[in-house]
């Protein structure tokens, strides 16, 4: 019943000459939950959009299952693509009942009617809404809204169920909950589901594969883990989740290593001495780069035991149930967040921090300029990844920096 | 006429003569600032004495005057009204039950059935135009909007008397050689009135079915379309969601045409098609008049204004279709194809033509005509008449005058009556609500006869009230008439910005004056200046209030320029001079504040109107 997806060279130019997408290729295995990720404007709904049929593409090809829906002389109506959308805003028709919001995506079913009746009825007991079947929208709550949103695209079983957004209008607590009975719910409909969101904590909660968009641009495709511990680019880099950066310069490349990392000198930098970076680009010694640190890849402790890279004065200290996260001035190198330490250091203090080259990365300087080299051949995964959990998400977003544009990378 | 419309009127308050809330003098602006703050606060010295003195005003020149245009038909004692051949009576039904017999029941009828199928062409017309520009990329869209305040700016009796003046016999385009009865048989009769009123109505439908489309995201359509609805079904799923638009259209339409004087006074009326609200003008302004048959007809003219208003706002109570919804996305237009560009084009086209072009050159042909019925030459004389006689001047500084003052004081009493109404929780401004919107429904015509029956009294005179027939009734009737709408129009935005935005402006070290200037005041100038600009151009050309109210040799412009139209042998040519010029004016007018207020205005007050008007 899924449908595969393979989006091939897809570009859109709005009317106004705004070119939303720039030449992105992706497939998608039958089944599966891609979450689109991307800054806003990046243009994640254009390309969903684009999959349902509401825009038209301007160049590229879209099949889905095996049926070629959209390419330069074809463009299958949104109708005939049998596929079914949860709409950010919902798009609940106002002026029809819950029951028969949800049972017009039946009609194309063609099922009795009788049949319908129940299977809808059915449905909306599913999303614990079988009580407010008569109401209108909007005598429903937005969580409850949501509900026959989700309703009505799980209501015909389709082979593909698209996603704007659709926990966005949602208040925190209501958002977790509604993220569970989403990826439940579409996981057991076995629809192969691609679905949108800026939020970096959702889409590694839900993704069974990730796609980056950036600037129209896909820049990297993969698994959540993938992702976090081999980021393509400084902007995935950061947008999934960073403590800080810090300007190094790179000691040399060990043209056997194993593990795809360098070796980062210590002169001139905040470094005290030399540590290791991963890495996917070649350099050359000497090279000058971008030191990308995830909170996964810092330890804190004190400066006595001298293993420590850094020294920096605790800023900030948050409790956050399961330990404590900490904002750390290194003098002269600005600051890095979200430190995490089962103990508490207290403000003012001065610690020593180690770095793991399982959750640091380094780019090159001119990575802000020229593609990323980086691509599917960065080392083995070496287990890092179970820590890429919601660790992770307690980094403010602000740290993407908007002057890093790398351009897309080749798939 | 310019009278009660939904989007068009205006407004007012108090004369500019009596210590009121808002009298006009040096610091108007301030005053009336804190005069509507200590309102608000509802406790100061100035709110003690204001607000009374506000609901004094509101009650004498406003709520009597609607009452007794009613009442007098079944008390025609309770206003010294001598019954002829009856005896003065406290109570009797037998007027209204006149009003079903004779010709007040042609009338109405005639009203009745004019005014329904106006209302159903504005809607066919109006709604594709309404459509086109909001929803495909028509050419040219983008001057719809302006051009439908155009049509909504100009009294209904202009283009009315430019089609009498086109196709009646000997007409224009006789002159012009057409021999076509068959065209003035058209439309001097039922078809041309109710052409005209339809057109007439095109603006009320286009801005409320573009309201509705606007409300119409783009979802709504995607969603079902995704969900497996073809084209048309989706067309058939949303089109309820624009229901409420539609009634809506076609409850104003259908009270706007009814309530029409404009062109039942000239074009129905020379066609010898009597509708019900120029009846009512003859009861009065027939000797001798019949104030109770004329209160008949007001009754029945209200209740067929104000039933179908009243039965949409209870079809649609409880249900909104509105969706609170940040991030409606815009709504995708539809490419027209070449084929649909050209008919769509033509279509709108056509509609100009009949609406704007055709009545411009009927007026502007005849005005241009010297001594019209005798030769076809066109000459000057007309405006030059209308320059070097002072009589036919006069009218015209009289009415810019009326316009002025009106606009002015209706502004300031709708600011102050929609500060009042914003209060929601107080019991009186919910009285408020309800006379202002009773006032809405009361057709011009209707609202003038009940100054004539209530400034008529002797009991006025006796309270030293001596207003009948002079200048400053008719200004009062001007506002008086023009407020309700305005205070409703202005409510919105007033209570957008309840208290808390002067309380910002204060909290941060603005004095009060200050806090007004700056917290306030921006954010309604726009309203507030259109609210100016549609009552000074209703006011301006208005027609049946000025018909009944003016004082005896001091006429209006609409008054005059009626008078030099019937005077035909002599004056019709200069009458439409004045006509011409007339309308040059009210444009010129718009244009000149809008462009000040653009040009003056600071540039963040203007970002806040606009983004408040989209
Ligand atoms: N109908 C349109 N016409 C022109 N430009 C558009 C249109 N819709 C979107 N765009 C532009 O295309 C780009 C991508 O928009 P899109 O809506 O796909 O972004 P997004 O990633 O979904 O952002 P968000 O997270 O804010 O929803 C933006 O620059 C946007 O301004
Ligand atoms: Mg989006």
């Amino acid at each position: 019943m899924a449908e595969s997806i393979s989006i091939d060279a897809v570009s859109k130019e709005y009317p106004g000459g705004n070119l939303a997408l720039k030449d992105v290729s992706l497939v998608v295995e039958p089944g599966s939950f891609v979450v689109l990720l991307g800054p806003s404007g990046s243009g994640k709904t254009t390309l969903l959009r684009c999959l349902a049929g509401i825009e038209r593409l301007t160049s590229g090809k879209i099949t889905i299952g095996a049926t070629a829906v959209a390419h330069d002389q074809l463009h299958i109506p949104p109708d005939k693509r049998n596929l079914s959308m949860v709409f950010q805003d919902y798009a609940l028709w106002p002026h029809l009942r819950v029951r028969e919001n949800v049972a017009f995506a039946l009609r194309r079913s063609k099922l009795a009617k009788p049949d319908a009746r129940a299977r809808t009825q059915a449905m909306l007991e599913r999303v614990g809404l079988g009580q407010l079947a008569d109401r209108y929208p909007n005598e429903l709550s937005g969580g409850e809204q949501q509900r026959v949103a989700l309703a009505r695209a799980l209501v015909a079983g389709t082979g593909l169920i698209l996603c704007d957004e659709p926990l966005s209008n949602l208040d925190a607590d209501l958002r977790e909950r509604m993220r569970v009975e989403i990826s439940a719910l579409v996981r057991e409909s076995g629809a192969t589901a691609v679905y949108i969101t800026h939020d970096q904590a959702e889409a590694f909660a839900l993704a069974d594969q990730i796609g980056l968009l950036q600037d129209g641009r896909l820049v990297q495709f993969g698994r959540p883990e993938q992702i976090y511990t081999e980021p393509a680019t400084p902007f995935v880099a950061r947008f999934t989740g960073l403590s800080g950066e810090l300007a190094v310069r790179v000691a040399g490349q060990d043209a056997a290593s194993a593990d795809s990392t360098v070796e980062i000198g210590h002169d001139g930098s905040a470094l005290l001495r030399p540590c290791r970076a991963r890495t996917s680009a070649s350099w050359a010694s000497g090279g000058e780069g971008m030191l990308l640190v995830r909170p996964t890849g810092i330890h804190l402790g004190g400066i006595t035991a001298g293993d420590h890279h850094l020294t920096g004065t605790v800023a900030d200290v948050a409790f956050r149930g399961r330990g404590y996260e900490h904002a750390i001035d290194i003098s002269g190198h600005g600051r890095l967040t979200g430190v995490f330490a089962p103990f508490r250091a207290q403000r003012g203090d001065t610690v020593g921090l180690r770095l793991d080259p399982a959750g640091c990365h380094v780019f090159p300087v001119a990575a802000r300029d020229h593609a990323a080299t980086a691509n599917g051949q960065a080392a083995a995964t070496n287990g890092h990844a179970a820590a890429s959990n919601g660790h992770a998400a307690t980094v403010p977003l602000s740290d993407v920096g908007p002057e890093f544009a790398p351009p897309a990378q080749q798939h | 006429m310019v009278s009660r419309p939904g989007a068009g009127q205006l407004t007012a308050t108090v004369s500019t003569k009596r210590p009121g809330p808002a009298s006009a003098g040096p610091g108007r602006r301030g005053k009336l600032a804190s005069h509507a703050r200590r309102l608000l606060r509802g406790r100061s010295v100035g709110g003690l004495i204001g607000k009374p003195i506000f609901w004094i005003l509101l009650v004498l020149f406003i709520l009597v005057p609607c009452a007794s245009s009613l009442l007098l038909t079944i008390s025609p004692h309770l206003f010294d009204q001598q019954a002829p051949g009856q005896g003065p009576q406290w109570f009797t039904l037998t007027y209204l039950r006149q009003a079903f017999t004779g010709a007040t029941a042609i009338a109405i009828t005639n009203s009745l059935w004019v005014s329904g199928a106006a209302a159903g062409l504005g809607l066919v017309i109006g709604f594709p135009i309404a459509w086109l520009t909001n929803r495909t990329t028509l050419p040219g869209r983008q001057f719809v909007f302006p051009s439908m305040w155009l049509i909504l700016l100009l009294p209904s009796w202009l283009p009315a008397l430019s089609w009498v003046r086109i196709v009646q016999v000997d007409g224009v385009i006789y002159k012009l050689g057409l021999n076509w009865p068959w065209l003035s048989h058209l439309i001097m009769g039922p078809f041309g009135v109710v052409l005209l009123l339809g057109l007439r109505s095109v603006p009320f439908t286009y801005l409320a079915i573009t309201a509705g489309l606007a409300g119409l995201g783009q979802e709504f359509e995607d969603a079902a379309r995704v969900h497996g609805a073809s084209r048309a079904a989706t067309l058939r799923l949303i089109w309820p969601m624009l229901a409420p638009a539609i009634w809506s259209a076609l409850a104003i339409n259908f009270a706007e045409a009814i309530s029409d004087f404009g062109v039942a006074a000239t074009l129905a009326y020379q066609s010898n098609f009597t509708l019900a609200t120029y009846q009512l003008y003859a009861d009065i302004s027939n000797f001798p008049p019949s104030f109770p048959s004329a209160s008949a007809m007001g009754v029945l003219l209200v209740a067929a204004v104000a039933i179908p208003l009243a039965l949409q706002a209870r079809a649609l109570r409880g249900r909104s279709y509105q969706m609170l919804s940040g991030r409606t996305r815009q709504a995708v237009r539809r490419r027209l194809t070449t084929r649909g560009k050209i008919t769509a084009m033509s279509g709108l086209g056509l509609f100009y033509f009949v609406s704007l072009a055709v009545p411009a050159f009927g007026a502007v042909s005849t005005s241009l005509l010297k001594n019209f019925g005798s030769s076809f030459s066109i000459s000057f004389a007309n405006y030059r008449a209308l320059f070097h006689q002072a009589d036919q001047l006069g009218p015209l500084y009289r009415s810019l005058a009326y316009g002025a003052i009106a606009a002015t004081v209706t502004v300031a009493g709708g600011l102050i009556a929609a500060w009042l109404l914003a209060q929601r929780r107080q019991k009186s401004s919910r009285l408020l609500d309800f006379l202002l919107l009773a006032a809405v429904a009361l057709p011009g015509v209707v609202f003038a006869a009940g100054y004539i029956f209530t400034f008529n009294l002797p009991i006025m005179s006796r309270l030293g009230i001596n207003l009948y027939q002079t200048a400053t009734l008719l200004v009062i009737a001007y506002i008086a008439a023009s407020l309700p709408t305005n205070a409703r129009v202005l409510v919105g935005p007033v209570s957008q910005l309840q208290p808390s935005l002067r309380d910002a402006a204060r909290a941060h070290g603005a004095g009060e004056m200050l806090a007004w200037a700056r917290g306030v005041l921006p954010i309604l100038s726009r309203p507030l200046l259109m609210a100016w600009l549609l009552t000074f151009t209703g006011v301006f050309l208005e027609l049946p209030i000025s018909q009944l109210l003016y004082a005896p040799n001091n006429p209006p412009l609409s008054v005059a320029i009626e008078d030099n139209l019937s005077n035909y042998a002599t004056n019709f040519g200069v009458g439409m001079a004045q006509s011409v010029f007339a309308a040059a004016i009210a444009m010129a007018a718009v244009g000149v504040v809008l462009g000040g207020y653009r040009l003056l205005a600071p540039a963040g007050w203007r970002r806040i109107g606009v983004a408040s008007r989209g």
